[in-house]
């Protein structure tokens, strides 16, 4: 393929002469430069693989990038496995292991890495054979370790963790989730349980499946001839085996009916994270692509948008508020977001409402729209500055089937859009009343003024429905705790029972945990030891009145408020101590938990620590506990022990430990006497 | 269109230490009022970064009026007497092009680029800011409160956020990069208007400038243009308020726990630094990467790979004109108690401390730098601001195509050398950033 060249003339006036400068007035513009877009080098290997060659020496640097061109691939119950495919991948071969591959790579100062639909090297020229062979020994002989997995899953985890608290990944899981639904690629969300069910085999498959020549793309950009980079094409990749990969197909995910509102109620916030969004559908190959270029710079696509210039320039609600329109193959979204002003939350979204629906009704000025050209024409420009550009541009005109002008004659299209091409483009993209309006803030501070957006729906940190399950408005605290002495096996019978002694066992890391239990409330004594292979590492006894923690060799006494904390779990059956204990309970609602219905009690000590109980709609058991101090509990696998139905798995969860720690009781007994040396 | 000025006799003068950064040409000249204009010409993109880099930062504030720097920043877009109140970077979008700006402990920097018909404008707007920006209440009023969201959003609502103020108060008692580049919000809100004026006649004047002009030019024209725009501008008073404030050296370790909005906790330390010019900073730069730069790194393979103990790990040498902060950070793996993973990094340390680092680490150290100083100038944005610290922070322009020289300078030895002077176990700040949820059981 020869090099052609395009020139893109302009209408521009050439300025003459300096005479005294005028600042009264901005300079006139020189004669605008060509802009000259070279083509891409093209060939492909009988493998299929399309290899496009772009020759750049301003440095003597190199980068060998592959791309997988596949239909989205929706994960379900092992999402985030996609995630994880890259590092595998760079996770050891079969002539390296992981350390030695890291050290050769760093050791010539290159790159390299790998996505599920990716895998890229670079390096300075004088490297390239040795960079090419390290990229082809992680495409060919990846050995994917599952020391490697394990690591990656608790990294992830952590990772999901860390998410929980940022409002930002907060508002995009969101955002996501309800765009395009939890059940397409685009909507799905990690969660510890799809991390925990990731395997080896799984990306085995994947990598079998999908890293196929006839679906890749590579781009070799740098101080490369196209003769040497056909040379290295030849020798490095043409080995690599052809193969059927499987397309996919989903449902289109609709904008909603009318505008609602969603709220994740993060009481920490000192801002609101707002996104109003919806899906759209909207790509490269699309008619009106430029012409949604051009309508979502005008709204929010910089700083002299209008969204800006309302919210930040002239409210000052924000340091910036944005908009995007995506493009995408399968389905994309509209988005336009600030991080606002806790007070000035329903005014700015009133605002980016307002200026949305404005945009849609009245369209946009001759002036925007020039302004507009101008700004997209520039930035086009500018990108042309990175060498990889060009090859970009050559590969996305194959994957989009896009015409072949289609960049060489982007700046025509562009400059020859009128203000009503624009006008039409809003009528039909904007949608100022069928929109998700997601926020992130402090709900007991922002949530009624939100109504006026809409239904206001609260949605948990994970995108998941915050339900609020309409109940019996007579049911009290009381009846909820009654139904729970009732279902256990009856308020007599747990009244009966004075002692108890409790053994389980846990194991976390590969590492067995004893828990053992001694109540004894005739003497108000406790005791829990929690043994990993045969040491105690902490033991924690009430007696006298007193709370003594022991661990790590050293031994403290808990101050009042800290013994009051712990007070709450020296009963076998703490719901029959609440009113002599001066706790206050408060009935919250029936939310779903742990897959059930349940009735949320907050129960507040003396000292003001709470905790959240959550007692089943069904059954009448208590399915979970929640507290700031120490994580949750969940309650499951009831059995009846001495005619009381007790919980014989207990799963803690908190931010302190890896992951759930599920005990098992192995041994439990009701009523047995309590010795001195059973507290020790 | 091949361009390659390569220069022969660095080559020669380093003998086997050859050079593959390709040579940055440039032309410099200063106009009588003070500006220093330096110009890079590079045809092959119609496009030209056009820069001002004012030597002003937070250190130059007083201690009752800080984030003033940064206000300014925010304020020199407002308009000019001649570009009516929020026009200006509408301009610049309009003629196609990009704008922003940064403001650090030392320096302020805007630039913007442009297609390359469009120099003039540039330079027209760049000095009108220059000769008379337009600083009114309306102004004021509005950036003191997107200043306010500025900060809720990049510290007080982003997990983490604070990390570098919180540890920037503790690594300097004295001098004022104790106080954050963003200031104080009650400072803002009790500054008057003559204030902020004042601030400007003082700081933001030709001969506290350098104006820099990188891409498609043509030498003679962009000289000819930047004289017409600038030299106009009357120059500012003989002397700069440039602290000379001597950090004392810490004896004592600063140990403290902060309790953010996070799950993960993280442990922060950092330790104080020469000043940016001093031949150690190279050597502490190269002890950064042998720490955690790359996969291969000492610290990411130990604890990140192998151990696991931490999610992330970096050393991040935060080089600063009166000497900055050598700043580490590791985020524990969930499960982890920080201070497991402190005492690995510790242990870590003084291993580089006592034994130093292989001839193969040292050779792979030389590589990476080599990669990475020619990947540094690919862009003319990249080139703009190379091309103005070089002149501002190392006095000399050429800079650019000799830093190089300077790391290859640093022995092996120097390293395991300024591992032992720099990173003082005893006279660091270390934090602990904690989960909320953790404080109440504290």
């Amino acid at each position: 393929m020869k090099k052609s060249i395009l020139y893109l003339l302009t209408l521009l006036l050439v300025q003459t002469g300096f005479a005294q400068i005028d600042r009264s007035t901005y300079p006139e513009p020189a004669q605008a430069r060509e802009i000259k877009l070279g083509n891409a080098d093209a060939f492909v290997l009988p493998n299929g693989l399309k290899v496009f060659v772009v020759e750049n020496n301003k440095l003597p640097r190199v980068a060998f990038s592959l791309v997988l061109d596949r239909d989205p691939i929706l994960e379900g119950d092992k999402s985030g496995m996609l995630g994880m495919v890259g590092e595998m991948l760079t996770g050891g071969t079969s002539n390296r292991s992981k350390d030695e591959l890291d050290e050769e790579v760093d050791f010539i100062g290159a790159s390299l890495s790998a996505g599920s639909t990716s895998l890229f090297a670079s390096s300075l020229k004088k490297h390239q054979d040795k960079v090419l062979e390290l990229m082809t020994d992680v495409l060919y002989n990846a050995t994917f370790p599952e020391e490697e997995l394990d690591k990656l899953k608790k990294q992830a985890i952590s990772g999901l963790a860390a998410s929980k608290d940022d409002p930002n990944a907060i508002s995009s899981r969101l955002a996501s989730a309800l765009n395009f639904g939890k059940d397409h690629p685009y909507g799905e969300i990690d969660t510890e349980a799809t991390i925990n069910n990731i395997t080896v085999a799984d990306i085995k498959s994947y990598y079998a499946t999908y890293f196929k020549p006839n679906i890749a793309y590579l781009a070799i950009v740098g101080d490369i001839t196209k003769a040497e980079a056909e040379t290295l094409a030849n020798k490095y990749f043409a080995a690599w085996k052809p193969g059927d990969v499987p397309s996919k197909t989903y449902a289109m995910p609709q904008a909603p009916e009318a505008n609602t509102v969603a709220l994740v109620d993060r009481s920490a916030s000192v801002q609101s994270v707002v996104n109003i969004t919806y899906p759209m559908e909207m790509s490269l190959s699309d008619s009106d692509y430029l012409a949604t270029r051009i309508l979502n710079y005008i709204l929010g696509g910089g700083s002299s948008s209008r969204l800006f210039m309302n919210l930040r320039e002239d409210k000052g609600y924000t340091y910036g508020a944005y908009s995007s329109i995506g493009s995408d193959k399968l389905v994309t979204s509209f988005r336009a977001n600030a991080s606002v002003k806790q007070t000035a939350t329903d005014s700015a979204i009133h605002e980016m409402v307002y200026e949305i629906r404005n945009l849609r009704d009245n369209g946009v000025t001759e002036e925007e729209l020039e302004a507009a050209k101008s700004n997209l024409s520039g930035s086009f420009g500018r990108s042309l500055e990175s060498p990889s550009t060009i090859a970009n541009f050559a590969i996305n005109t194959q994957r989009y089937q896009l015409p072949d002008d289609f960049y060489t004659s982007y700046l025509q299209r562009l400059n020859a859009l009128t203000v009503e091409d624009i006008n039409a483009a809003a009528k039909k993209y904007l949608k100022p009343d069928n929109m998700y309006i997601t926020v992130v803030g402090n709900g007991a501070v922002i949530q009624e003024s939100l109504m006026a957006f809409g239904e206001v729906n609260r949605f948990t940190n994970m995108a998941d429905p915050e339900r609020q399950i309409a109940m019996d408005e007579n049911l009290t605290a009381n009846d909820v705790l009654n139904r729970y002495f009732e279902a256990i096996g009856g308020r007599d019978k747990a009244e009966a029972i004075k002692t108890s002694k409790m053994e389980a066992e846990a194991e976390i890391q590969g590492m067995k945990l004893n828990m053992s239990y001694v109540y004894d409330e005739n003497e108000g004594k406790f005791s829990n030891k929690v043994s990993m292979m045969g040491n105690v590492a902490s033991h924690v006894v009430i007696k006298d009145g007193k709370a003594t923690v022991t661990g790590m060799g050293n031994s403290q006494e808990l101050n009042d408020e800290q013994f009051e904390a712990v007070k709450m779990s020296m009963f076998i059956f703490p719901e029959l101590h609440f009113d002599d204990l001066g706790y206050m309970v408060e009935l919250q609602g029936i939310q779903e938990v742990e897959g059930v219905e349940a009735y949320k009690l907050m129960v507040s000590n003396p000292t003001g620590t709470s905790q959240a109980n959550y007692y089943s709609v069904d059954t009448g058991l208590k399915v979970k506990t929640e507290s700031q101090e120490n994580g949750d509990m969940i309650y499951t696998d009831y059995q009846e022990v001495d005619g009381i139905l007790y919980p014989m798995m207990m799963t803690m969860k908190s931010p302190m430990i890896p992951m759930p720690l599920a005990s098992k009781v192995q041994q439990l007994e009701f009523n047995v006497p309590i010795t001195e040396a059973d507290l020790k | 269109m091949r361009k390659f000025f390569f220069s022969l006799s660095l080559a020669m003068s380093f003998g086997f230490l050859v050079s593959a950064q390709n040579r940055i040409d440039f032309k410099e000249f200063t106009l009588d009022n003070g500006l220093h204009v330096i110009m890079h010409q590079d045809n092959s993109t119609p496009i030209v970064a056009v820069s001002v880099l004012y030597h002003v930062g937070s250190k130059n504030e007083r201690p009752d009026r800080t984030g003033f720097a940064h206000f300014f920043e925010h304020l020199l877009f407002e308009g000019t007497e001649n570009i009516p109140r929020g026009e200006y970077m509408n301009k610049i979008q309009a003629i196609g092009g990009t704008l922003n700006a940064f403001t650090s402990n030392d320096i302020t920097y805007y630039y913007q680029i442009v297609p390359s018909n469009q120099l003039e404008t540039a330079l027209y707007m760049e000095s009108e800011r220059m000769l008379h920006p337009k600083i009114d209440q309306i102004g004021v009023d509005t950036q003191r409160e997107v200043i306010k969201e500025e900060k809720r959003q990049v510290y007080d609502n982003r997990p983490y956020g604070t990390i570098l103020p919180e540890t920037m108060s503790r690594a300097f008692a004295k001098h004022p990069y104790q106080w954050p580049v963003i200031g104080s919000m009650e400072h803002l809100d009790a500054a008057r208007l003559e204030e902020f004026m004042d601030f400007h006649k003082a700081y933001y004047v030709p001969n506290n400038a350098t104006l820099t002009i990188a891409g498609d030019i043509d030498y003679a024209e962009a000289e000819k243009w930047a004289r017409a725009y600038f030299e106009e501008i009357a120059t500012g008073p003989s002397e700069f308020y440039r602290p000379d404030i001597q950090e004392p050296t810490k004896t004592a370790e600063i140990r403290d726990i902060i309790y953010d909005n996070i799950q993960i906790p993280a442990i922060i330390q950092a330790y104080n630094l020469p000043p940016k010019t001093h031949p150690d900073a190279y050597a502490m730069s190269m002890l950064s990467t042998y720490l955690t730069g790359g996969n291969s790194s000492l610290m990411t393979k130990e604890l990140v790979d192998k151990q696991q103990k931490a999610l992330a790990i970096a050393a991040i040498p935060l080089d600063l004109e009166d000497g900055g902060v050598f700043l580490m950070y590791g985020i524990t793996n969930m499960g982890i108690d920080p201070k497991d993973l402190e005492a690995e990094i510790d242990m870590l340390l003084k291993q580089v401390q006592t034994e130093g680092i292989s001839e193969r680490d040292f050779q792979k150290l030389q590589n990476i730098i080599e990669n990475n100083l020619v990947s540094k100038n690919s862009s003319m944005a990249g080139i703009a601001q190379n091309l103005a610290q070089a002149k501002v922070f190392f006095g000399e322009t050429d800079y650019i195509n000799r830093e190089l020289e300077y790391f290859r300078k640093v022995s092996r030895e120097d390293i395991q050398r300024v591992a032992n002077e720099y990173l003082n176990l005893d006279g660091r700040v270390v934090l602990y950033y904690l989960p909320k949820s953790a404080e109440v059981t504290e």
